[in-house]
């Protein structure tokens, strides 16, 4: 057979694949222990943390200045929290409302899902010449945020449209037999069966807001957010120090991830008690 | 969802069907509407502004609001700028393939080939582990990769297989194209992994006990079954890279310039005209590119 | 009483329910026969209100429904896929209604726990409160569907296939509960179903839909012994519906004859005060107490005769031999209009 050749040729192309994926982290990581003396390139000087150290201010005065993430990363959380809030919402309307058929709603489709394929460098520009021309200052939680909403609302959108999808209509129609309002039948039954979709939603939406920077670029005004504050350190020269910070935004970020675990699992738990009728009904 | 009781008198000659539907339809366009007034007023009006403003005149320092061709003109007319717009497509191109020959061969082992539910996920998951990391931080990590005094360098010279590093690793268009396949190629591999694993194992099962060997499997049934994965991934992927300016900005050392760092260097210098031209013209290609893909697949269909 | 009048609904081109009028008595149990896709459950939809009807009149007690949104009809359903809310354990499924309905929601927690309680003991799951719905079995749900809905007093239960999804030995059980339960409550319910031998066992009356109509309702003796026409015959799947011209003497338009009140005697051998029917034997079929002869008409129609083992008085028949089939003339019922 030739599936006796092929899975193993293509398990030896996914594991390479993987080294490619994880190859310049692993690299990044090993670096980020570098001495004070060396540079970020091999070979390692000696062990140490120093550059950790030097990233929290904790080091005494160094040859290298210090990295400014202290208030950017408050701002980037400010920002992704805000974005998760307002995009979570729009997109919980939105696949709501596509739930029954109406004329328009193919254009109204694509309008939103264009949010996610616009380039973030083209409505960050188009932002910013709409702003100097209105006369209204660009700052990180205006002009900025708006622009985070555009585009992270398609993607929870699409993720509550896919949940929408596998609901079963009718146990809100039993609901409302029983004499419940809408209102009522949404807040007791609706939302609680699709909160992991709003879960999901709210992650999606965190972590590219988190992230986004082409977007934030144009428009933050003076006061940078964290990915504007790396972007910055592209021109100059980099140290080991930015090898530390992204292994420590990694941990945040997977600290990040097990709490949304956490949730999740506590909540399927919970519907595990009473589990779905579909599955064995 | 709010109750939206907005029931207004009831003329005769309308059926309750009729009412029903279009209070139905006023819910819909109610709860949509602050979405797309939010689109509208943040998305579509800033594009129009890119626009309008490439029409601008450009001073040294400022741009008013007269109407002109002239950065079209300067635009069309250098040989810079039209070897940027040649640039951003042969990256997209090259990154597009190659996100394909590096992500169908993972999708085809995921979906097909590993059938044990757990480990399926595992690999997926493990796929989507790095978006956990900054993408700027994933950009820059491959400066120690593949930098003169990098690992691959140090690897290979440790081998003995080249006394000499490696200059073209980095600062030049490969370490470009390596650094966005690397980034870019599992928007490829998800879509993909999730039609081929639609696939029911018992359509390929009933080929193979009629005697189809792999390749004829993979050609009638695996490759046209998958091929809306590809064309989603496609989108994606073609999208992203367009518009993209930090990997070249980060690991081109400046020789590679691509629409987006054209945009970004104007900004910079305040060249507002000039730069909303370069958005126009990465506008009308992407347009272009994506227009031509949802002609060969209906995305609505396939979310 | 809930009175459907005139009621039509389409689908685009499709219609599924054409000028529909029913009633449905206080104090019955009024079972709805139909073949899938007859529209059975749009009916059921327009009544409790999830969908509105084209035209027509929708009243119960004498109030207009239709036009109302479906939390203000006080109609009960029950689902045929139970739509049990599956974040809910099965005591909090059966107060959902009493607690956060629109109108005078009860707030007192000791009433809510007792009076589902003794919901639950109503359809014989006492106990079962704190279980999850996953939990349980189907006929369990079933149950919890019903006392989640009987709990909140709607003035009239609407069942969509309820016994549909449970397997033939609880379907059985399930019937005779249902029966009881209504009698108890007083209330009426109106029982969907496609099966003949559901309807006429559950209801008091039994209503037929065809053609987007009800095209008979009746108490089912009657209905199953005078059917009014050949589609309320055919629904019965007892009766041979066939060109009345077939028969020598037979009249016009189509002749209805049960399956259990035909003979059959080799050609020419039929007793001269009956009609005859020449036809071909093509199989016979054994199911336990009955067995089922098939015949084939000149025509080309289908004819079934049915023979009860204890009493059998058929001949041995021969597959591809012609036969005569016979019955008296006061047990066929004149239909009017051509076969089919």
């Amino acid at each position: 057979m030739e599936s006796r050749i092929l899975r193993p040729t293509l398990g030896l192309y996914a594991a390479a694949f993987l080294l490619f994926l994880y190859g310049p982290m692993i690299v990044l990581t090993i670096l980020s222990f570098q001495g004070p003396e060396g540079g970020p390139q091999f070979p390692v000087q000696d062990w140490s943390l120093y550059w950790y150290k030097q990233l929290l201010g904790l080091s005494e005065a160094s040859r290298v200045a210090q990295l400014p993430v202290g208030d950017s990363l408050l701002r980037s959380i400010t920002l992704a929290f805000m974005t998760t809030v307002v995009s979570t919402v729009l997109g919980v309307m939105s696949a709501e409302a596509f739930r029954t058929r109406f004329k328009g709603s193919g254009p109204a489709f694509y309008l939103i899902i264009l949010g996610m394929m616009v380039p973030g460098v083209l409505v960050g520009l188009g932002m910013a010449l709409l702003s100097s021309t209105l006369g209204i200052s660009r700052a990180w939680w205006g002009t900025s945020f708006v622009l985070h909403v555009v585009y992270t609302y398609p993607f929870a959108f699409l993720v509550m449209l896919a949940i929408f999808n596998r609901f079963d209509r009718t146990v809100e129609e039993a609901a409302l037999s029983l004499g419940v309002s809408p209102a009522q039948t949404f807040r007791r039954v609706t939302f609680p069966i699709i909160f992991p979709g709003v879960l999901s939603a709210m992650l999606f939406s965190f972590t590219l807001s988190y992230d986004e920077f082409a977007r934030t670029l144009f428009t933050a005004g003076r006061d940078l957010t964290l990915p504007l504050a790396i972007y910055g350190t592209f021109s100059v020269e980099i140290h080991p120090n930015i090898f530390a910070f992204g292994v420590l935004t990694t941990l945040f970020s997977f600290t990040l991830l097990v709490i949304y675990g956490l949730l999740m699992k506590r909540f399927t738990n919970r519907a595990a008690r009473f589990a779905g009728q579909e599955d064995n009904g | 969802m709010t109750a939206l009781s907005t029931d207004s008198p009831m003329p005769t000659e309308t059926s309750p069907a009729q009412l029903r539907e279009r209070k139905d339809r006023r819910r819909a366009w109610l709860l949509l509407s602050p979405g797309l007034l939010w689109m509208a007023l943040f998305m579509v009006l800033p594009m129009c502004m890119v626009v309008y403003v490439s029409f601008w005149t450009q001073t040294t320092f400022s741009v008013n609001s007269t109407l002109t061709t002239a950065s079209w003109e300067r635009f069309l007319g250098s040989a810079t700028y039209l070897h940027a717009i040649g640039t951003t497509l042969r990256v997209w191109a090259i990154v597009l393939a190659a996100t394909l020959i590096v992500g169908y061969p993972v999708a085809l082992y995921i979906g097909l080939f590993v059938r044990n539910k757990t480990l399926q996920t595992a690999l997926l998951v493990a796929c989507v582990i790095p978006f956990w990391t900054s993408f700027l931080i994933r950009v820059i990590a491959w400066r120690p990769m593949l930098g003169t005094e990098g690992a691959i360098n140090t690897i290979l010279m440790k081998l003995g297989l080249i006394h000499e590093p490696l200059t073209f690793l980095l600062f030049s268009e490969f370490s470009v194209l390596v650094g966005m396949t690397q980034i870019y190629c599992v928007f490829m591999v998800g879509p993909v992994t999730f039609m081929i694993g639609r696939i029911d194992p018992s359509v390929i099962e009933a080929a193979r006990d009629l005697g189809a060997s792999f390749g004829t499997i993979f050609r009638r049934i695996i490759l046209p079954l998958s091929l809306p994965g590809v064309m989603v991934g496609a989108i994606f992927v073609s999208v992203m890279v367009l518009g993209e300016f930090a990997t070249a900005a980060s690991l081109s050392g400046r020789k590679v310039n691509l629409l987006g760092n054209i945009i970004v260097s104007q900004v910079g210098s305040l060249k507002w005209a000039f730069a909303a031209v370069a958005g126009v013209v990465l506008t009308l290609i992407i347009t272009a590119v994506i227009a031509l893909a949802l002609r060969i697949v209906d995305l609505r269909k396939e979310m | 009483m809930l009175t459907v009048r005139q009621v039509s609904r389409r689908y685009g081109e499709t219609v599924a329910l054409e000028g529909l009028s029913l009633e449905v008595p206080a104090d019955t149990y009024m079972s709805l026969l139909g073949a899938s896709g007859s529209g059975k459950t749009t009916l059921l939809r327009l009544i409790a209100g999830f969908e509105e009807p084209d035209a027509g009149q929708i009243a119960l007690d004498g109030t207009r429904l239709d036009g109302k949104p479906p939390h203000q009809r006080d109609i009960g359903f029950v689902f045929q896929n139970f739509a049990l809310f599956p974040h809910l354990s099965v005591a909090q499924n059966v107060a959902f209604g009493l607690r956060y309905r629109a109108a005078n929601p009860l707030t007192d927690n000791e009433e809510i726990r007792a009076r589902s309680e003794a919901a639950l003991e109503l359809v014989g799951l006492k106990g079962f409160g704190h279980r999850g719905i996953g939990a349980i079995s189907g006929g369990q749900r079933q149950r919890v569907a019903l006392a989640r809905t009987l709990v909140c007093e709607p003035r009239i239960v609407l069942l969509d296939e309820p016994l549909g999804a449970l397997d033939a030995n609880l379907r059985a059980r399930m019937c005779d509960e249902l029966k009881a339960i209504r009698e108890r409550l007083g209330v009426s319910f109106l029982h969907v179903t496609g099966s003949e031998t559901e309807a006429l066992t559950m209801g008091d009356r039994v209503a037929v839909l065809s053609g987007g109509r009800i095209v008979q309702a009746d108490a089912p003796e009657r209905l199953f012994a005078e059917p009014a026409n050949a589609q309320a015959a055919r629904h019965l799947n007892a009766w041979n519906i066939f060109d009345a011209g077939l028969c020598a003497g037979g009249g016009a338009g189509q002749l209805g004859v049960r399956f259990d009140q035909i003979d059959i005697s080799a050609p020419g051998q039929a007793p001269g005060a009956h009609l005859r029917l020449p036809a071909r034997f093509l199989a016979g079929e054994f199911n336990g107490p009955t067995a089922l002869s098939f015949f084939r008409a000149a025509d080309g129609s289908l004819l079934q005769v049915t023979d009860h083992l204890s009493q059998p008085r058929l001949p041995d028949l021969v597959e591809g031999q012609d036969y005569d089939l016979h019955f008296a003339p006061q047990t066929a019922r004149q239909f009017p209009g051509a076969a089919r």
